[in-house]
């Protein structure tokens, strides 16, 4: 008997010994996949771009709050750190943190296919990236950059000087292009279909968007960078030969958004309702600023009704940063969000419109690096209305925005783009606001301690704690301007 | 290393073939001395020999002896005795019972009983009485304060309540430090040990080290809860017996809120505001709620502008919770049983919450000639119906609603929420933003079934008087399926314009988590050499398998009212399904060397597999090495005093590994919540990264002992020091976001945590019939971070943005940070000249959240029959962050939003900051926004201002309990035992001297990093409870 059980023991032992790897083999997920083609990628890399530009506290939201395109409802306390202007580390953190983490995070991943195979996949990561860098850095000066997105290679990435990143995401920008061009030129390459959100594949438009993005980081810079390097850039793009954008450009899934939980656009599911058509909180409390609403009905401006939701007791914008809470503007009867920004869960995420593109290549002409500048301009408010669907009538004709009257060219053409792009892409509006001055009577919140409006964000908390090695000190929010704005 | 051991023990063979000489054989019974009942297992040894052999079940014996030898009878429990055999053949002998001994059984690993001399490392038992003294729910609330090192924190008190198990403090900034739970010889889980039975349990031995690590493997590095559950015995007597309680429960406090001013905004009266800015109380009649249309059936609601006292607390209904126990155990020569069927059935403080429990324990052994068979088993299932989770378009916790009810708000009369004339309806009712609770009750439910099997059978097999080799295979099962629901809602604009309308959804999910654990060991006996010496060991090799599985599927917009099936749902419906496997083997080796019964040493190792590191490189070997020296025996001397009757001294080194979580050693590409979408599906990179060398994590502990018997064994005096160092920390770091990720799993610096801990405890009175006992206890642990990364000076646990748990260099783990007030060098607050309003500053370090020291005591008075016992616990010198005030400050309940009168005030002991760097103070600029906007902003902001003491005093049982007396019983024939008693469950808590919301030791949830990030205190729970109850036991 003794002898049995121990060769039982023997034999159990050698048995749990001799199959020992294929039993702990077993650390494999089974929910989540260590791999997947390019196709799967790009379009949750777009998806995000779109929900960091318009979502509830991101980028173009932060652009209508600063510029006092929007206001708040009586009723609610929703906007006390904007109308405070209480800009601290973890004020708009999520600008920061989702550029990383999602989009840019999907897009720099995309840099690590074939590019013998799937160099225009490369080539759109590369031009989204240079995208999303350029806003990142206009909100924050100098950001991680050469060395981010490493992952683990380095989770700790130096912070890069802000025009030392502007210098190299045209370079980007032109590698993009080039890329392109490769892999049109190789019979072996696959192409986006319907997985790019953006073009669907159209490989020129892409190139053309290249463009397009180069001429708003030149018009940024052009002061900032002299006329010799604006000059070979733009001589550059026109040798290229691709041109421009001919219209917005859109985030439109395959198939579009849907009306369902967490698939419709990401604005309407903040500002619009939820799938049973209920409304938003957010977009209850949102509305008009009693200065948009005036500045609109003062110039006859028909767009009034496509930005903003009329109530039947006529429009009315609220001041921003008021203490008191009086019920006349309640939400019923105030102008929210209106309805060609908030057209319905289906609807598509603008990322970049064509009215601003004229206006970036209205001011490089009216700075003398060619072309018409009324003409860009007039076809830039023409864009706009057409954007909204707006019947622009004689609009042109007003005082207020006729090229040929006005007496300062840009003030007239940056006070247009920032009209143009309330709503769409805001930001741009607060950089041009820091860089030029224009709209140069734009009120400030009435909350505002200094009664000074922030030209920049503070590095959120994260970076304190994450990469305290790196991170340099915080600027003044309200007089540290932009290298490009000074 | 196996084979060292290996051939250890073939030495130890060899030294013990004995050689027979002229012999012959003497037999004889040895019976108790109490009760004349047959001993069984009594060792019986020639002394000076190493042969010998033990009673069977009848106390018999049979041996054969050389002239002239002596018998030496020894057997746990039991006086040791040694009997010369001179002429005789038969010898009876009776054994006397050792008190002292006999409650010094330790329990170690693998179910191995060891006398607690031999025990080389620190360990604490706890009682069946002791533990039950509160007839608390779960066994690991009873534990509260009566185990020096042991800190229970209990976390939440709804019907479910949970507890956290931590001995000796944090080891490991992201791994579980909780304590690792054996029941009745198998490894198990925490939930399987809140998940037993209390009144089934017979006794838990505590392992405060990690020594166990090295035959239990990475789970014990956190010490061991070692369960023992209730069995027959052999030759015992058949009892049945039935204990039961009712115990009702009630809240004990709540937030420290302000009663000066009421509903309103901005300084201004708002009948529908949530807030409470209105002007000071007026006691004028005024409306609340909305403005009703001409016509409408419902008038305008009127009530007196003042506070109404105990408005929230209303709304609360006195809990009650009844369990009832049935238990039959016995035993004849072979055989023994307990079975036990247990009830509880628990109404909540929260109106319609409610939960029960079952369970069944089967326990049972039998002896079949050389071979015995143990089961242990229980069946346990819980029910439970409560409030959801997330009420309302904002998804909110019910506490939310009643904290945003302003302080003249009579609550509880809004109950008639379904009556469409009612104050209480949806459109109705007063407030326009946060809907009324008992509307939350009816129309949010999370429904929970469980059950969960835990079962282990070994099988022993003497192959000689000495060799024993046992097999153990256990099981532990849980599964269960949820229901959570909420109903739509939509609201007449024209009545409550603020409110979204609230959607519906179900969620229906099941999970099944099995763990099966299987465990052989060849217990080799003991051996003794060279006449002072002795030997014991052990092999044994251990199998761990668990699965996780689990499935929910949630369906939106259902369209008929009431009804929860998927089918129901609108759009497309949402599911997830979640699986993961890990699998672990082991082999392990122990072995005792004795030196004249008053010196040990132990040597332990275990060699790992685990199937969470690199094939290639997945094992590791953990030893231990300890030392355990009867200095009262070896140096009788020192016990030529009144004082000191007994002591032993241990010191142990251990080193335990802690591997990697499942599947964290590949990145993996996860689906985003937003894909598919349209015709296109879509993979994202995780968040987490992983450091492509990451390896196990190492802890190393030394501890160092001292147990007494005072006074002739009427006192204990344990202390013990320890020291931890964890290194390579496979910790959760935070890393640049800029980096493409929020979190690196990578190893990283050094722990240390030492720490003391004392306990104190015996007969302090005893005159006549009167008994005072009392057992204090004493610990004190500290955390701190050494080292993180060259570039890496904190580690985020748990950040809310403006405060949170931290890991940093060189403090004390865990540590929390707030936005701080800037100040200047002689300590002032910095304001802004332009408002008034202090600066806001940097997110800095607050303090820790772990105390300098608890004190727990049990006392406990017994006079005849009647006896009164106390569990009391005092912690304090750790902080902690009051979320539940920051959340409730834009409200204006605080406290500190009434300190100025609602009116703009110089902010005291403040200064200016002057162009030339310097301070001058503020004497007269005020801050801007008195009246609401400085406490909804500036203040709340400073997040500095919501950190508070944690110091508690709680007397967190009290029982009264009275037992007849021995002649009543006998004259009934039937009862052999009748006790009536009264308890109480946290009679009284004393908090420190600040504006108090909770209890500190609630906390909100496991944090978003992981578990360890204590001392966020929460508002999600409900308010803080004490009991009062009765129970009655009956044994026949």
């Amino acid at each position: 008997m003794k002898k049995k059980i121990f060769i039982l023991f023997a034999v159990a032992f050698a048995s749990v010994m001799s199959s020992c790897n294929d039993y702990l083999d077993v650390n494999t997920d089974p929910n989540n996949p260590t791999s997947a083609d390019p196709y799967l990628i790009l379009p949750v890399a777009q998806n995000y771009t779109a929900r960091w530009m318009h979502s509830d506290r991101r980028v173009s939201h932060l652009g209508n709050m600063l510029m006092y395109n929007w206001s708040e409802s009586a009723g609610f306390s929703w906007y006390n750190d904007e109308f405070l202007y209480q800009v601290n580390t973890n004020f708009y953190g999520g600008i920061f943190n989702d550029a990383y983490l999602r989009a840019l995070k999907q897009y720099a991943l995309l840099d690590s296919y074939d590019p013998e195979v799937y160099g225009a996949y490369v080539a759109i990561g590369k031009i989204m990236k240079s995208y999303t860098f350029q806003i990142l850095t206009d909100f924050y000066g100098d950001i991680p950059y050469f060395d981010a997105l490493q992952r683990s290679n380095n989770p700790s990435p130096k912070y890069d000087a802000a025009s030392e990143i502007y210098d190299d995401l045209i370079i980007q920008l032109t590698e993009a292009i080039a890329m392109i061009d490769a892999a049109e030129a190789n019979a072996t390459s696959i192409f986006p279909e319907g997985d790019d959100m953006i073009f669907g594949g159209d490989m020129l438009m892409w190139k053309q968007f290249a463009n397009t993005i180069k001429v708003r980081i030149l018009n940024r810079v052009a002061s900032a960078k002299g006329d010799a390097y604006v000059n070979t850039e733009l001589a550059a793009i026109a040798a290229e030969g691709s041109g421009f954008i001919t219209s917005n450009v859109v985030i439109t899934p395959d198939g579009g958004y849907l009306n369902e939980e967490d698939k419709q656009n990401p604005f309407w599911e903040d500002f619009g309702a939820n799938v049973a058509g209920s409304p938003t909180l957010s977009g209850q409390a949102t509305c008009a600023s009693d200065f948009m609403i005036q500045l609109l009905q003062d110039n006859a401006d028909s767009r009034i009704d496509y930005l903003f939701e009329q109530p039947a007791t006529g429009h009315l914008g609220v001041p921003q940063g008021i203490t008191a809470d009086p019920a006349v503007y309640a939400p019923s009867l105030v102008s929210n969000i209106g309805p060609a920004l908030l057209q319905g869960p289906e609807q598509g995420s603008i990322i970049f419109t064509l009215a601003e593109h004229n206006f970036n290549m209205a001011e490089l002409a009216l700075n003398g690096f060619g072309g018409d500048p009324q003409t860009f301009y007039e076809a830039g408010v023409t864009a706009a209305f057409n954007t909204l669907g707006a019947p622009i009538g004689s609009y042109l004709n007003q005082p207020f925005a006729n090229y040929v009257a006005a007496s300062d060219k840009l003030e007239v053409i940056i006070t247009q783009k920032w009209l143009a792009v309330q709503g769409l892409t805001a930001e741009q509006s607060w950089f041009d606001h820091t860089r030029t001055g224009y709209p140069s009577d734009l009120p400030i919140s009435q909350e505002a301690p200094n009664l000074v409006r922030p030209v920049r964000l503070l590095y959120p908390a994260s970076e304190t704690s994450g990469n305290s090695a790196n991170i340099p000190a915080q600027a003044n929010p309200f007089t540290d301007k932009q290298f490009w704005a000074n | 290393m196996k084979r060292i051991l290996l051939l250890c023990f073939m030495g130890v063979f060899a030294l013990f073939s004995v050689a027979n000489a002229q012999e012959r054989t003497v037999s004889g019974k040895v019976t108790s001395g109490a009760d004349g009942s047959a001993i069984p297992g009594v060792n019986v040894m020639i002394k000076g020999t190493s042969t010998g052999t033990t009673t069977d079940i009848d106390g018999n014996f049979k041996l054969s002896v050389q002239d002239g030898a002596v018998l030496q009878f020894s057997s746990i429990g039991m006086k040791k005795k040694d009997v010369p055999v001179g002429s005789r053949s038969v010898m009876d002998i009776t054994l006397e019972e050792d008190i002292a001994e006999l409650s010094e059984v330790v329990v170690t690993a693998y179910g191995v009983e060891r006398a607690a001399n031999e025990i080389t490392y620190q360990t604490e038992k706890v009682g069946a009485e002791e533990i039950m003294q509160g007839q608390q729910q779960i066994a690991a609330v009873g534990l509260a304060g009566k185990v020096a090192g042991l800190q229970i924190n209990v976390q939440n008190n709804g019907v479910n309540p949970q507890a956290q198990i931590l001995l000796r403090g944090f080891r490991s900034i992201s791994a579980n430090n909780e304590a690792m739970i054996v029941i009745d010889g198998a490894v198990a889980t925490i939930g399987a040990f809140n998940n037993l039975n209390p009144n089934d349990i017979q006794s838990i031995d505590i392992l405060k080290g990690a020594n166990a690590g090295a035959l239990y493997g990475s789970r014990a590095a956190n010490g061991a809860v070692i369960v023992t559950t209730k069995q027959g015995k052999i030759g015992q007597r058949f009892i049945a017996g039935v204990n039961s309680s009712l115990t009702f429960e009630e809240v004990s406090f709540l937030p420290d809120f302000q009663t000066e001013h009421g509903i309103g905004w901005d300084g201004h009266y708002d009948p529908i505001e949530n807030t409470n800015w209105g002007p000071r109380f007026d006691g004028q009649m005024r409306r609340v709620g909305p403005d009703f249309p001409d016509g409408y059936p419902v008038a305008d609601q009127y009530i007196p502008y003042a506070p109404i006292k105990d408005n929230l607390r209303d709304f609360f209904n006195t809990g009650s919770t009844l369990q009832n126990n049935v238990y039959l155990s016995g035993g004849d020569e072979t055989s023994t049983f307990f079975l036990s069927v247990g009830n509880t059935n628990t109404k909540g403080i929260v109106p319609d919450d409610e939960y029960s429990r079952r369970t069944v324990r089967v326990n049972a052994s039998k002896k079949i000639g050389k071979v015995k068979l143990d089961l242990s088993s229980q069946y346990f299932e819980d029910e439970s119906s409560v409030v959801g989770g997330s009420i309302g378009d904002q998804d909110r916790p019910l506490y939310w609603f009643i904290l945003n009810t302003p302080a003249n708000i009579p609550l509880s009369e809004y109950k008639d929420w379904q009556n469409p004339i009612g104050y209480g309806y949806a459109d109705n009712y007063y407030n326009a933003y946060y809907q009324n609770p008992y509307w939350a009750i009816g129309t949010n439910r999370n429904n929970d079934w469980t059950n969960r099997l835990i079962a282990n059978v070994n099988a022993s097999y003497k192959i000689t008087d000495k060799i024993n080799f046992a097999v153990r295979t256990g099981i532990n099962r849980r599964t269960g399926w949820g229901k959570n629901w909420r109903d739509a809602q939509t609201y007449n604009p024209d009545l409550q314009p603020s409110h979204a309308d609230v959607s519906s959804f179900l969620t229906d999910s099941e999970f099944q988590d099995v763990e099966f654990n299987s465990n052989a060991i060849l217990s080799l006996g003991t051996y003794e050499f060279g006449g002072d010496f002795s030997i014991n060991g052990f092999l044994g090799a251990a199998v761990i398998s668990s699965q996780y599985r689990a499935s929910s599927i949630t369906a939106v917009n259902l369209s008929i009212p009431g009804f929860y099936d998927i089918s129901n749902g609108t759009g497309q419906l949402t599911a997830a399904v979640d699986q993961s496997q890990k699998r672990v083997y082991g082999f392990f080796g122990d072995v005792t060397v004795g030196f004249r019964k008053w010196a040990y040493l132990n040597l332990a190792g275990r060699q790992d597999y685990t199937s969470t590191l690199p094939l290639d490189n997945n094992s590791y070997f953990y030893p231990s090495t300890s030392l355990s020296v009867i200095l009262s025996d070896a140096f009788p001397v020192i016990t030529e005093n009144p004082v000191l009757s007994f002591a032993k001294i241990t010191v142990s080194n251990s080193t335990v590994y802690n591997d990697l979580g499942i599947y964290d050693l590949n990145e993996r590409l996860t689906q985003p919540r937003f894909f598919p979408l349209g015709n296109t599906n879509g993979f994202e990179q995780s968040l987490v990264t992983v450091d492509p060398n990451i390896q196990k994590e190492r802890l190393n502990t030394w501890e160092l002992g001292l147990n007494t018997g005072l006074f002739n064994e009427r006192f204990k005096l344990d202390v013990s020091v320890f020291n931890t160092i964890t290194t390579d920390l496979i910790t959760e770091t935070t890393p640049s976001f800029a980096s493409g990720s929020s979190t690196f799993l990578t190893n990283i610096g050094k722990l240390s945590s030492k720490g003391l801990e004392a306990s104190f405890g015996g007969n302090v009175l005893k005159i006549g019939d009167f008994r005072w006992d009392l057992n204090a206890n004493f610990t004190t642990y500290e955390t701190v971070v050494k080292e993180i990364k060259d570039d890496l000076k904190e580690v985020a646990l748990d950040d809310f943005g403006g405060y949170g748990t931290y890991a940093i260099v060189g403090m004390a783990f865990p540590q929390i940070k707030a936005q701080s007030y800037v100040r200047d060098p002689q300590g002032r607050v910095v304001i802004n000249p332009a408002n008034g309003n202090p600066e806001i500053g940097e997110v800095l370090p607050q303090g820790k959240t772990t105390p300098d020291y608890i004190i727990g005591l049990t006392s406990g008075f017994s006079f005849k029959g009647l006896s009164l016992s106390a569990t009391m616990d005092y912690r304090t010198g750790h902080i902690y962050y009051s979320q539940g005030h920051d959340q409730m400050e834009f409200t204006g309940r605080s406290m500190e939003s009434v300190s100025s009168d609602r009116k703009d005030f110089v902010f005291p002991n403040s200064s200016i900051r002057q162009s030339d760097g310097t301070f001058v103070a503020n004497t007269n600029i005020p801050i801007s926004g008195g009246r609401m906007g400085f406490w909804q902003n500036t203040f709340n902001e400073i997040k500095e201002n919501y950190v508070r003491d944690a110091t508690a005093f709680k007397i967190r049982e009290l029982a009264l309990n009275y037992s007849l007396p021995t002649s009543v019983l006998e004259s009934t024939r039937v009862l052999s035992k009748v006790t009536v008693g009264i308890v109480a469950r946290n009679l009284w808590v004393s908090l420190a001297n600040q504006t108090n919301f909770s209890d500190p030791e609630f906390r909100n949830t496991g944090g978003a990093n992981n578990d360890n990030g204590v001392g966020i205190g929460g508002y999600l729970q409900s308010p803080p409870t004490r009991s009062l109850g009765f129970n009655l036991n009956i044994e026949f």
